[in-house]
């Protein structure tokens, strides 16, 4: 049954090489939907590029259905899957924070390394602020704690909080991803899709 | 009088529970030496097949830096013995039955082959070098006369020097993760393989990057071959021999090297290395890099698995991962 | 070489998206990239001033042993994918990324100064994009919904202040 590490089908050292594996993949779509390319990422704040978008629901939506699918098949335990405790504001000021951060930068931490080690010099300068940042984070802590814990909800999904089932939040979703869809190639044709 | 007896090796720390003798310094040792065995081998075979002309990095400038690495090499072997003062008493001995003494004795020719077979290239790489002593000069000059000599000698040494690193792990029997007759090959091609490397990262021509990295790839592909079959010899032994593979197939080796030796370090080079002579353009540095990293982290953990590996296990169980 | 063009985003959001799902299915885990980097961070830190580290409660917890962490190797693995990606359709270049309008090196200043802020706000949120808004957006948890709009509406909001930068 999976979630299959925690069914100790393997040990945690094989777990690491998974990693690894996974991680070839991650990086590998993520290159061949040209995340390396700091500006692609940025023309999607402009409407002229909706690669992030499209990308990011795609994958939300497949792996959602896959998690649900599974689920209900009595394939996968969805009680053992990691679910991102919520810490609402921290979350919601610290995204707020990282999207000027997108913005101005270009990046973000997993595609800077994509662009990294394809060349783009950018990238590189990117990750030096980051890691910067991180550190300046982590030295601020003490008087940060508080915010950083500010509504702390514990492990809640949509779900729970509208308080529907599953099956309708992820019909939801897709609706929302397909209106996203459809929205952004309206907005690319409109503000001069470019040939990247 | 006062006397302690140790009656049992299992008094000695240093072996008991688990052998913890060697640090950093025998895993550099045995790397360098495979290194220079590569080096050394190619230099000698192309030139004694006359293609000075076509391969000039892999003849003449890239044994050059071999005598400086043995001398690092030489130098880690020192600061790990235990009573340096006494290391020439290594010399004062043969013994057809010891490695160890093989290993010293084949150190001991091939440091000055070294030498002289880089003093030999040293004009060719740089013209304007001066020997600035006239009898240096002669003497390199009436030696050159016999570079076919030599380079036969350095065939048959670094073939040696290679499997020897190699066959010094194996004849500690009494850890059963080096008690296996594939240690020999596997560091004799590995150090091939560095040695092709470190060609290719020197190299200027076209044609003998080409030709350095159909030569990497195929001992690339041999090592990942000897690997798996020192895994299935393991795994068809004893259920000592078992727990030590284990320690890879699940245990904590498992991730360093599956991902760090044969991912990066094998797999991942040989995949760019074949892309490459198919066409797709990569700097060539990097699948070299990568395998001259992998065959430094095969050292490593050889050397530290083999010392975690042991006989005696009732005991230890607890202590065991 | 020449460059091959970039596949389709819908492909690329499925191949994404079965890796992401294996995860789960695999470690009962999703993805994530700003953990590892906080441990590299840390990990530099660590050589310089171990005892600050150790003092600080939010470092000492990522001072462990940099190996035995999963987004490690996972990074490792996307360094390694990115490259071989890049590799295969001749897109491995040197080369800065920006708009008609902007220098090389005032791009370079832009993307430090972006990627600092950056790096404060994923800490602060406990994540990145790939952590949190893929991770958690697939899991409905409502953090990663929550963070994945306020992430967008703050980069539309901030890219008409640095349009000279991109277009």
């Amino acid at each position: 049954m999976a979630p299959f590490f925690k069914y100790g089908f393997f040990t945690e050292q094989t777990g690491l090489i998974i990693a690894l594996i996974l991680g070839v993949s991650f990086g590998f779509w993520l290159e061949r939907a040209g995340f390396g390319y700091s500006r692609k990422l940025a023309l999607q704040f402009y409407f002229k590029d909706m690669t992030v978008l499209n990308v990011m629901f795609t994958a939300i939506v497949v792996a959602m259905l896959g998690l649900l699918l599974f689920s209900l098949f009595g394939w996968l335990d969805i009680t053992k899957i990691y679910i991102n405790p919520t810490y609402l504001w921290a979350q919601l000021i610290g995204g707020l924070i990282l999207g000027v951060g997108f913005a101005i930068g270009g990046y973000c931490p997993g595609t800077s390394v994509v662009g990294a080690v394809t060349g783009h010099v950018d990238a590189y300068f990117f990750l030096g602020g980051a890691m910067f940042g991180m550190f300046v984070f982590g030295e601020m802590f003490p008087s940060l704690e508080g915010l950083y814990n500010w509504g702390a909800m514990g492990d809640v999904r949509l779900s729970d909080v509208f308080n529907i089932s599953s099956g309708v939040v992820a019909l939801a979703v897709v609706i929302l991803a397909i209106l996203f869809f459809l929205g952004g190639e309206w907005l690319e044709n409109k503000f001069g899709k470019e040939g990247l | 009088m006062n006397d302690i007896a140790i009656t049992s090796g299992r008094m000695n720390h240093g072996v008991d529970p688990v052998l913890h003798a060697w640090s950093w310094e025998i895993p550099l040792y045995l790397y360098l030496g495979g290194l220079v065995a590569g080096i050394l081998f190619f230099s000698a075979f192309f030139y004694l097949r006359r293609r000075e002309d076509v391969f000039p990095t892999a003849i003449k400038t890239a044994p050059l830096f071999t005598p400086f690495m043995l001398a690092i090499g030489l130098l880690a072997l020192f600061l790990d013995l235990t009573h340096k003062l006494y290391f020439w008493r290594l010399y004062t001995t043969i013994r057809w039955e010891s490695p160890m003494s093989w290993g010293a004795w084949t150190l001991m020719v091939i440091f000055p082959l070294s030498i002289i077979w880089a003093a030999f290239w040293v004009k060719d790489v740089f013209p304007r070098w001066d020997w600035k002593f006239s009898f240096i000069a002669n003497t390199v000059n009436y030696l050159a006369r016999f570079k076919v000599y030599f380079a036969w000698a350095l065939i048959a040494f670094s073939a040696i020097l290679g499997m020897y690193t190699g066959i010094l792990l194996s004849a500690f029997n009494a850890r059963p993760f080096w008690n296996t007759s594939i240690l020999g090959p596997l560091f004799l091609v590995s150090g091939l393989s560095t040695g092709a490397a470190f060609i290719l990262l020197l190299s200027k021509s076209p044609a003998e990057r080409h030709r350095f990295s159909q030569i990497d790839s195929f001992l690339i592909g041999t090592e990942i071959f000897l690997i798996i079959h020192m895994f299935m010899g393991f795994l068809a032994s004893t259920s000592v021999h078992i727990h030590a593979a284990e320690m890879f197939l699940g245990g904590p080796y498992t991730a360093v090297f599956w991902t760090l030796v044969v991912g990066l370090g094998l797999a991942v080079p040989l995949f760019i290395e074949i892309m490459e002579l198919r066409g797709v353009k990569v700097p060539v540095v990097i699948p070299a890099i990568l395998v001259l990293f992998g065959g430094l982290m095969l050292r490593f953990v050889v050397v530290d698995a083999g010392q975690s590996s042991r006989w005696l296990y009732k005991f230890m169980e607890q202590l065991v991962f | 070489m020449k460059e091959k063009p970039y596949w389709s985003p819908y492909v690329s959001g499925l191949g994404l998206g079965i890796t992401l799902l294996l995860a789960f299915v695999l470690m009962g885990r999703g993805l994530g990239a700003s953990g590892a980097m906080m441990r590299f961070t840390t990990a530099l830190v660590d050589l310089f001033a171990h005892d600050h580290v150790m003092a600080n409660p939010y470092f000492a917890k990522y001072a462990e042993n940099p190996f035995s962490n999963w987004l490690v190797y996972e990074i490792l693995g996307v360094m390694i994918g990115g490259f071989l990606s890049g590799m295969l359709a001749g897109r491995n270049k040197w080369r800065t990324g920006r708009g008609p309008n902007i220098s090389k090196h005032k791009r370079w200043v832009y993307a430090f100064a972006g990627g600092a802020i950056m790096g404060f706000g994923a800490r602060l949120s406990r994540g990145c994009t790939s952590g949190l808004a893929l991770t958690g957006g697939a899991t409905l948890a409502v953090g990663g919904w929550v963070f994945m709009f306020a992430v967008f509406a703050a980069a539309y909001a901030t890219a008409y202040f640095v349009r000279k930068q991109w277009i």
